[in-house]
């Protein structure tokens, strides 16, 4: 591997200004190679795309369950918390029957929008995103069940409606628990496996995440070293979003704490 | 203002609240009662915070729930305003981003003062930019009233805004809502339970205990009714005489107790008592407590006087004698 093309320069800039010069694409780019950079940024890719799609959905189911009670309410928790209890293949499989190119809804998404989800980082991302929803939704709404009610009181004799209410107090309030939440679903989704391979199957440079490579390697004589270094990768990712979220988490309690 | 409760009832838990009134005032309305006797469920209830069992809510001939024929207005289209006890501010605002959260709904119709006018006037300027968790509980309660004011209401209901403040500053206040109440032709309906501050502020008055509604009028009428005086603790039972019999009182009316009242059979001179009233002897009541209740008829109206039987002896105070009463300015 080439030494740091950055750190060259240290002896004669200041240290600041050698380790600005050194930003974080440099490093990486000099840590791994081409083939682990691609599997890293499309696991990167995929896991970010699923925080994106199932943060509305998360909200909204979380924002529904911390309500007091509802008819239907047992169901959509069950719904919720489903993908937690299923085996992940199983997710991927229904996500096949469901959105697949034989199914009738893959097949109006073919037709009408070009949208083809089996073997594209779209596909994958749905499959993460179905997988890491329960955690989410989870955070989320605890965050919504521990804002005091009184400040949706105190928001309504200001003359705010529900939705009004809802975006001005709700969410500000539980911000600290939706950004919780994205970022375990993130670190999560960086290890799924089960349903994305399933679903969206090992395509490289399209829909290989980490875990789907580590295991491509283990399966292939001969790359044992590039097994290990691909589990180191996706350790440190998944170490890092969960201290981030930790971090986050603290600093918004911090700052709403009265 | 006007505000009619028709037979309204509302159920909350094992509490149930009754209410059938009507209140037209421009200025400050007393709620008083004793603790639990529902005086913060019934502000709620008018607040569209409760649901009506039955009955109706009505405020300046606009229905705003009938229960019988099932409308009701949700709370944040009454033109209602609350301040709550707790003062509830928003702790992921500023103070600033508190009261203009207030001044960005109301409705442009409606003339009130801006964030930074109300912050003058509240004396709060200095805090505009502070986030809210490091405000001390009187800033907290100025910040509250401010932010409803700013809100424009038709009518401002109060949960003891006051509770946190003592002494001066509690005095200070009081003043504060009864000139913003003018200023800003804002009517209020204030909770209370000190007996001071009941008529210190009021000049209508609605008095509850135990979930009722027992009597509703001018501060003066109610609180010259021979019930109200069982809504009190033994120790604060007085009469309430009108500001104008106080010089120099900026306030609706004061509550002189019987326990701070001093009589004399002969007229008291050299002494540093600041109010001595001339009267004649009207009733003498005897108490369980082995006290004397005296009333004395006075051009100020009646003043009720605890002295001892002994005491009661001495001056040879009976029905119709004159005898004089002494109050300390700082009793009052």
């Amino acid at each position: 591997m080439t030494s740091l093309a950055c750190t060259g320069n240290a002896s004669v800039l200041p240290a600041t200004m050698a380790l600005r010069a050194c930003d974080g694409r440099d490093m990486v780019r000099a840590m791994l190679t081409a083939a682990e950079l691609q599997i890293l940024s499309t696991s990167l890719g995929v896991a970010g795309r699923a925080v994106l799609f199932s943060l509305p959905v998360a909200i909204a189911f979380a924002w529904a369950l911390s309500r007091r009670s509802f008819p239907g309410k047992s169901v959509l928790d069950t719904i919720a918390h489903l993908p937690l209890v299923l085996p992940p293949v199983l997710v991927g499989y229904m996500l096949l029957l469901g959105l697949g190119a034989q199914s009738p809804l893959g097949a109006w998404l073919k037709s009408s929008f070009g949208i083809q989800l089996v073997f594209t980082a779209e596909g994958a991302a749905i499959a993460t995103a179905v997988m890491a929803f329960p955690l989410m939704v989870r955070a989320i709404r605890l965050s919504f069940e521990a804002t005091d009610p009184g400040i949706f009181e105190a928001a309504s004799v200001l003359r705010a409606g529900p939705w009004d209410r809802f975006w001005s107090t709700t969410l500000p309030l539980a911000w600290p628990g939706v950004l919780a939440g994205a970022v375990t679903a993130f670190a999560a989704g960086l290890g799924e496996f089960g349903a994305g391979i399933t679903f969206a199957s090992n395509v490289e440079g399209e829909t290989q995440t980490l875990p789907l490579a580590i295991n491509a390697a283990l399966n292939t004589p001969g790359r044992d070293d590039m097994a290990f270094r691909l589990a180191m990768i996706s350790l440190v990712a998944a170490i890092t979003g969960l201290v981030l979220a930790e971090m986050l988490q603290r600093w918004a309690r911090r700052r709403l704490d009265a | 203002m006007t505000l009619v409760l028709r037979e309204a009832v509302v159920r909350r838990g094992g509490f149930r609240l009754a209410a059938d009134f009507e209140i037209a005032s421009e200025g400050v309305t007393v709620v008083f009662g004793p603790s639990g006797s529902g005086k913060s469920t019934l502000l709620a209830t008018i607040a569209g915070l409760n649901r009506l069992e039955t009955g109706s809510v009505t405020l300046n001939g606009r229905v705003l729930e009938d229960a019988f024929r099932k409308t009701r207005v949700p709370t944040h289209a009454r033109g209602i305003g609350l301040v709550f006890q707790d003062a509830r501010l928003f702790p992921h605002l500023t103070v600033r981003g508190n009261v203009a959260y207030a001044e960005g709904r109301r409705p442009a119709a409606r003339n009130a003062p801006l964030t930074d006018e109300i912050a003058r006037r509240l004396e709060f300027e200095a805090l505009l930019d502070r986030p809210v968790r490091n405000l001390s509980g009187g800033e907290r309660g100025r910040v509250a009233l401010a932010r409803a004011i700013v809100s424009a209401p038709e009518l401002l209901l109060l949960d003891e805004p006051f509770a946190a403040l003592d002494g001066k500053r509690r005095r200070d206040y009081l003043v504060l809502l009864r000139e913003l109440s003018r200023e800003q032709g804002v009517p209020m309906m204030v909770v209370t339970h000190q007996i001071d501050d009941a008529a210190e502020l009021a000049a209508q008055m609605i008095t509850m205990q135990d979930g009722r509604v027992i009597a509703h009028g001018s501060a003066g009428d109610v609180m010259a009714r021979p019930d109200f005086l069982g809504l009190l603790d033994q120790r604060d039972i007085g009469v309430r005489l009108p500001a104008s019999a106080l010089a120099g009182r900026n306030a609706e009316g004061v509550w002189v107790r019987a326990d701070s009242v001093l009589l004399a059979s002969e007229e008291p001179r050299g002494i540093s008592a600041r109010h001595v009233w001339r009267g004649r002897v009207a009733s003498v009541v005897r108490e369980a407590a082995a006290d004397v209740l005296v009333s004395l008829a006075t051009d100020a109206g009646y003043i009720l006087s605890r002295i001892t039987p002994e005491a009661l002896a001495d001056l040879r105070l009976e029905e119709g004698a004159t005898a004089w009463a002494v109050v300390k300015a700082h009793a009052l």
